[in-house]
């Protein structure tokens, strides 16, 4: 009886605040509509151009006289990966001088480079080249060797595609969670007029707060790349500023949602809720465990409106396929754009927090 | 001439549609103990907040240390110092660290903010304990590190928000002591606390503050002077005391004694004289300020004027 006592009040407790109970029956009903609906759709067919890169002339007349429509070729293997990083081509294949020689003799080998955007494409590739060429699932010859691999040469895994946007997810995600209940628990506990009595530019507390945050949301980033490289062979073929810069925009197009929740709700467990409900849908819609290409158009716009769609997108060039800031420059504008937003929101939603 | 500690004027303050303070003035001098007393809800801790900054005054015009609290709000922070019943300290840090921190907020140096410590936490009874972290520290000795933490920065004003709310006996006893120190050294000190026999031990200045407006104010002295009009007397006389017919009320009547509570003392004992009741003794209460705290929100309550 005592227990039903008990369990009646925490009820009645969650039941009187309108934002909590809101929130937690949009999150679940969220939480199904996204996963039955936005996994992968178009599986069993490659959509969008593939680019080769062939040193042999034959294998490239052969092509070209079947007239297969989506194949284009390059002249050079950095021209396959730029048309990878502009998102030109789905996936790219550099084909050795006698490959098709090496075809008849049973020792050809061709390389499939996934653009790291949706890796999909590359690993169907892949698996048809091997079909298309002949090989026999019975027979122990196989007339080409099909290697997965990453720009630099290294086996291409699936991981090279989920840790860039684990990296961001988690820093993007710990800091705005992070923010929400750092100030809520000041709040709470009383702390936050104690800062606020003191002499400094209020200001100064919400920035050391992002500051706290963002350093602690990159530690986790770094971690999670530690740990993709230790184990996983995930490797930074760009820049290691390039990354760090990266993580922190990402970290900042999302910090004034943060922010605003806060200043929305005073107690922290009605903040958490508000912010599980907003980034766990993010999580799904920004492309960090399938591509984005592969969801079904609805679901590929819903991510445009999710920062962290860019920010994983931008990490995964600028990890796997090494490039620079040049062929990022859409994801950072947009993400520059977001933070601009962000900031504004992050403004307005502090000059609520202080009010009283 | 030097301006007062705080100046009030016509301040309202209001939060959607509840009126938390309703228009009320009031001065503060320096070197004045002045407690705002009220029931919950009387506006009190809303007086507070935008006595320090903590909340916008939706009109009036309100000057702390001479500064106004909108327009140089960051000069009236400069000086006060603020204790409230919730704790203003960091549980996973030290009592030094948390001083060292907040000490810092106001720019000062390592080597000041120590010696202060060591100087405020040893009268306090806690610099032995300087390196627990806060959560190990019982309640009492909590309050003790959160008041040397708002004088560290030696602020002229100090608002001290039911400073010893929750408080053992012993505690309550040093925090009392030591606010009245503080006092003695000059510090003007705005005190709220249901407690109200530590005001009559330590405010020279008291509010009454009832749904958000002050319903009196004055030295506790004068606050009781005021409201002796009513005034209960304990008369033993040397005979069996019969009807009685006078302005007043009585509380309790057996044989020879008698407890009453009249208007006017000597009007009644005029009444007595004449009904030729001969008094062996008499004993009159002076109203505490409880009384007088009681009888005023009552009043208000019951819709009158005091």
């Amino acid at each position: 009886m005592k227990v039903f006592m008990i369990a009646w009040k925490d009820l009645k407790t969650f039941l009187r605040s309108r934002t909590m109970v809101i929130f937690s029956i949009a999150m679940p009903i969220i939480m199904m509509l996204m996963l039955g609906y936005i996994f992968p759709q178009n599986v069993g067919k490659i959509s969008g151009k593939v680019g080769f890169y062939s040193q042999d002339l034959l294998f490239k007349a052969t092509i070209k006289v079947a007239n297969v429509s989506n194949a284009i070729f390059f002249n050079s293997k950095e021209g396959l990966i730029h048309a990878l990083a502009k998102d030109e081509i789905v996936v790219g294949a550099v084909v050795p001088k006698n490959f098709t020689a090496d075809m008849a003799l049973g020792k050809a080998q061709i390389d499939v480079i996934p653009n790291p955007a949706n890796p999909q494409a590359g690993i169907m590739m892949a698996q048809m080249i091997p079909t298309m060429a002949g090989n026999s699932s019975s027979s122990k010859t196989k007339k080409v060797k099909v290697n997965l691999t990453n720009v630099d040469g290294s086996a291409f895994n699936y991981y090279d595609f989920m840790a860039p946007g684990i990296m961001a997810l988690v820093a993007i995600m710990s800091v705005a969670n992070g923010l929400a209940a750092s100030i809520t628990r000041e709040r709470e506990l009383g702390t936050m007029d104690g800062l606020m009595v003191t002499p400094i530019n209020r200001g100064n507390i919400v920035v050391g707060k992002i500051v706290a945050q963002t350093v602690r949301g990159l530690i986790q980033a770094i971690i999670v790349l530690g740990i993709s490289m230790l184990f996983f062979n995930v490797k930074i073929l760009g820049s290691i500023w390039s990354t760090i810069l990266l993580l922190i925009l990402g970290i900042f197009s999302f910090i004034g949602v943060g922010i605003i929740i806060t200043a929305s709700v005073k107690e922290q467990e009605t903040a958490q809720i508000m912010m599980t409900t907003i980034t766990f849908p993010m999580m799904f819609f920004s492309g960090i465990f399938f591509p984005v290409d592969q969801m079904p158009k609805f679901a590929q716009y819903i991510s445009y409106i999710f920062p962290l769609t860019y920010a994983a997108d931008a990490l995964r060039k600028v990890i796997t396929l090494g490039v620079g800031f040049s062929y990022i420059s859409t994801d950072v504008i947009v993400l520059l754009g977001f933070a601009i937003v962000s900031s504004l929101v992050a403004t307005i939603g502090f000059k609520k927090l202080i009010q009283d | 001439m030097k301006s007062k500690a705080i100046s009030v004027e016509s301040l309202k303050k209001y939060y959607k549609k509840v009126k938390a303070v309703n228009g009320i003035s009031f001065d503060v001098d320096y070197g004045d103990l002045f407690a705002l007393l009220g029931p919950n809800g009387a506006g009190k801790s809303t007086t507070i907040r935008v006595l320090t900054t903590l909340a916008a005054p939706t009109s009036g015009n309100v000057k702390v240390a001479g500064y106004d609290v909108i327009r140089e709000d960051k000069k009236v922070r400069q000086k006060i110092g603020l204790v409230s019943d919730r704790l203003i300290l960091y549980d996973r840090l030290t009592v030094l660290e948390n001083i060292v921190f907040f000490s810092k907020l106001y720019n000062l140096d390592k080597k000041t903010i120590i010696t202060r410590a060591e100087k405020l936490l040893s009268l306090l009874h806690i610099w032995e304990w300087k390196n627990t972290v806060v959560s190990k520290l019982s309640t009492g000795m909590k309050q003790k590190v959160n008041i040397a933490r708002a004088l560290i920065p030696e602020p002229d004003i100090i608002f001290l928000d039911e400073p010893m709310l929750g408080l053992d006996p012993e505690a309550t006893r040093t925090i009392r002591n030591f606010i009245a120190a503080l006092n003695k050294d000059g510090k003007t000190i705005i005190l709220t606390t249901h407690v109200l026999y530590e005001v009559e031990l330590l405010a020279n200045k008291v509010a009454i503050m009832n749904k958000g407006k002050i319903v009196a104010i004055d030295t506790p002295r004068n606050l009781r002077n005021h409201f002796k009009r009513e005034e209960i007397v304990e008369v033993e006389t040397d005979s069996p005391i019969g009807d009685l017919n006078f302005d007043g009320e009585i509380l309790e009547k057996i044989d020879n004694y008698m407890k009453v509570k009249v208007e006017d003392l000597d009007y009644f004992l005029k009444e007595l004289t004449e009904m030729n009741i001969k008094i062996k003794n008499i004993k009159t209460f002076e109203p505490s300020l409880e009384d007088i705290f009681i009888k005023i929100t009552s009043d208000e309550k019951d819709g009158v004027k005091s």
